[in-house]
């Protein structure tokens, strides 16, 4: 059985810990060549998923598919999987040089020395670290560490590299150059890239497809787009973490909530009925304004500045945080007082809603 | 908050450090400085007297006894050394790293830990009903059909001393090097796995030289214990093995506290180059 396009199946991939189900009969597909975020919160058993794949642990159910191959029973070492690790995971006894090269070296194909060493200056000269290679990894920076890493897995020539969170021990300033330095090394080799992250923004930026995991589902995959726009459960919403969710009953057309009633164009079908309005999409009004929906009273709580937008957190009646993003491009941001109430009003039109009576 | 000069700090060094000085001054180096001296005092057969002489220093290099006691040391010592290595690595191997469960590689090293809760001098001793002539050993085999008689080379013999010692000091070896095990981080051998390196090539490169430390730590234990062990052998050889240890008790019973103390100089070289030529395969200081 082979396959054409894809790099990678899952089929039907189960993980249990003794009662814990981390991975529940997961059905996924990975395109060739392209860079894949999978999105979930900690628990959701992204980690567990990225370890069937790479062969540390073996789904209690299941099949994995690798190029076209049942690679289920097949050894971590004779997959050709890449892994970089979260905690990079480099040799602490070898140099830098060796690190990268250990695979050549170790594999079980032999490689011939002067390739092993072309090969190796070529990766760490890829991921810029030219001149550090007789260091050992305690003697190079965290980001650096983290280039190993990367050296070390690319110079196997993987068709797939699968990262564990590898921009989580990274301060700020480095994960955004690195997330940009891994999108331009993943195009330059022509590699799929499986890059688990608990951080929302990491995976819309840098995946050209999201996976959103969670409970050990995959509940919704997509381009980033699809992902922020329509978010096909309110799980996937709040993990977006751009949403203001509310209970309520969609019932004919209408979404009776906190807010009052809304009508409703369309719906998603849902086990509860939910109703999420993007930060960015909810404005402030004082009390008694002409508004464009409906009316949510809440207190104003505190702000914060982000640089380019500033997020306003709300306090509504039965003690729920509401947030507003307002954009600075959009003029200034309003003044507001401490505790004071306001009302939060948005288009109708923009807001998504999930339901039992919603369509697929 | 004030700000200590150099000056200042540099007496709060020296008071700190001053009692430990003092300890060691009093009971190690003037002990050894004595033993050095008393190794050059001229021995007759009733006393001895503080007139200074090469007599005994001769008397020793010139005896084929004592050089051979000094050979079948190292020898011992080196084959102890070896076994407890063999048998220990494994063994810690298997405790510090491939158990998965903490607990039951703690559970696992206090079982190693057993034998300590009975004195040294009955561990050794239990060792001749389970060696000798009509011991379990040779018992069991002749039981079995294995061997017509008994074997009797396993009691007062150098064996015998060889796997009394081998028991009684493995777990020295086994602890340190299964506390380097465990303190490898699991996620570096995945890498390695990733990297395509079976399960040998994991060993050689990774775990062994990452656990070195722990055999350094563990051979300058068993080293030092060994080459200073006289009970063992006096207890297992049937005074047939005689060690450097040996001697010095010996010396020291009749007396001859000259003759005692260039064995023990000699002794004491002896360990001081092998712990240094062990120190010299790692730098403990970076590795612990």
């Amino acid at each position: 059985m082979t396959q054409t396009g894809s790099i990678f199946r899952l089929e039907g991939v189960t993980r249990r810990y003794d009662d814990l189900t981390a991975l529940d009969a997961i059905d996924f597909e990975a395109e060739q060549n392209e860079y894949i975020s999978l999105l979930g919160p900690s628990g959701s058993g992204k980690t567990s998923l990225l370890r069937i794949i790479a062969g540390f642990e073996k789904p209690d159910q299941g099949r994995v598919w690798f190029q076209g191959q049942d690679i289920t029973d097949l050894p971590a070492h004779e997959r050709g999987i890449g892994f970089v690790f979260q905690n990079f995971a480099l040799f602490p006894h070898l140099t830098v040089f060796e690190n990268v090269a250990f695979g050549l070296r170790n594999n079980v194909d032999t490689v011939p020395g002067v390739e092993i060493e072309k090969r190796t200056r070529d990766a760490i000269e890829m991921v810029g670290l030219a001149g550090l290679e007789d260091r050992v990894p305690d003697q190079v920076s965290g980001g650096q560490k983290q280039r190993v890493a990367l050296a070390r897995t690319l110079v196997m020539q993987p068709k797939l590299v699968l990262l564990d969170e590898p921009l989580g021990a990274l301060d700020a300033n480095l994960r955004d150059r690195m997330q940009i330095e891994l999108r331009a090394i993943r195009e330059r080799l022509d590699v799929t890239f499986l890059h688990v992250t608990g951080s929302e923004t990491e995976a819309l930026a840098m995946g050209d497809t999201v996976a959103v995991l969670n409970a050990g589902k995959v509940i919704q995959s997509g381009t980033p787009d699809e992902i922020y726009d329509t978010p096909a459960s309110p799980d996937v919403a709040l993990f977006l973490n751009r949403f203001n969710i509310f209970d309520g009953t969609l019932k004919g057309g209408h979404f009776a909530g906190p807010f009052g009633d809304a009508p409703v164009a369309t719906a998603r079908q849902n086990a509860q009925d939910r109703y999420a309005i993007r930060y960015d999409r909810t404005q402030i009004f004082d009390p008694g304004a002409k508004l464009p929906g409906p009316a949510l009273t809440a207190r104003f709580r505190a702000s914060e500045y982000l640089g380019s937008s500033i997020i306003f957190l709300f306090e509504t009646e039965d003690h729920k945080t509401v947030e507003v993003d307002h954009h600075l491009s959009f003029g200034d941001p309003r003044d507001l007082t401490v505790d004071n109430e306001y009302v939060l009003s948005w288009d109708p039109a923009k807001a998504i809603v999930f339901g039992k009576e919603g369509s697929k | 908050m004030t700000i200590q000069t150099p000056a200042k700090e540099k007496t709060h060094t020296f008071r700190l450090l001053a009692p430990g000085v003092v300890w060691m001054i009093l009971f190690l180096v003037a002990p050894i400085m004595m033993i050095v001296y008393v190794s050059f005092w001229t021995q007759t057969t009733f006393s001895i007297n503080s007139t200074l002489t090469l007599d005994s220093w001769k008397n020793f290099f010139g005896s084929e006894a004592y050089v051979g006691a000094l050979w079948t040391t190292v020898r011992l010592w080196l084959i102890v050394l070896a076994l407890t290595f063999l048998i220990g690595y494994p063994a810690a191997l298997y405790v510090g790293l491939l158990v998965k469960s903490k607990t039951v590689s703690t559970v696992l090293l206090v079982l190693c830990v057993i034998p300590f809760w009975t004195s040294f001098l009955i561990r050794v001793l239990a060792w001749r009903p389970m060696l000798g002539k009509e011991g379990a050993i040779n018992i069991l085999l002749q039981k079995a059909g294995i061997i017509d008689s008994p074997i009797e080379v396993l009691l007062f013999s150098e064996l015998s001393v060889i796997i009394g010692m081998t028991q009684i000091y493995v777990v020295f070896m086994v602890g340190p090097i299964a506390f380097m095990l465990g303190r490898i981080d699991r996620n570096i051998i995945e890498a390695a796995r990733d990297l395509g390196a079976g399960f040998g090539r994991i060993f050689w490169k990774i775990i062994l030289p990452l656990s070195l430390p722990g055999v350094v730590v563990g051979a300058i234990f068993v080293s030092v214990m060994v080459l200073g062990e006289f009970a063992t052998s006096g207890a297992l050889s049937g005074r047939k093995v005689n060690l450097l240890g040996n001697i010095i008790v010996t010396q020291v019973g009749s007396l001859k506290w000259a003759m005692a103390s260039v064995v023990g100089v000699i002794l004491t070289i002896l360990l001081g180059i092998v712990v240094a030529g062990f120190l010299r395969i790692v730098d403990l200081k970076r590795e612990l």
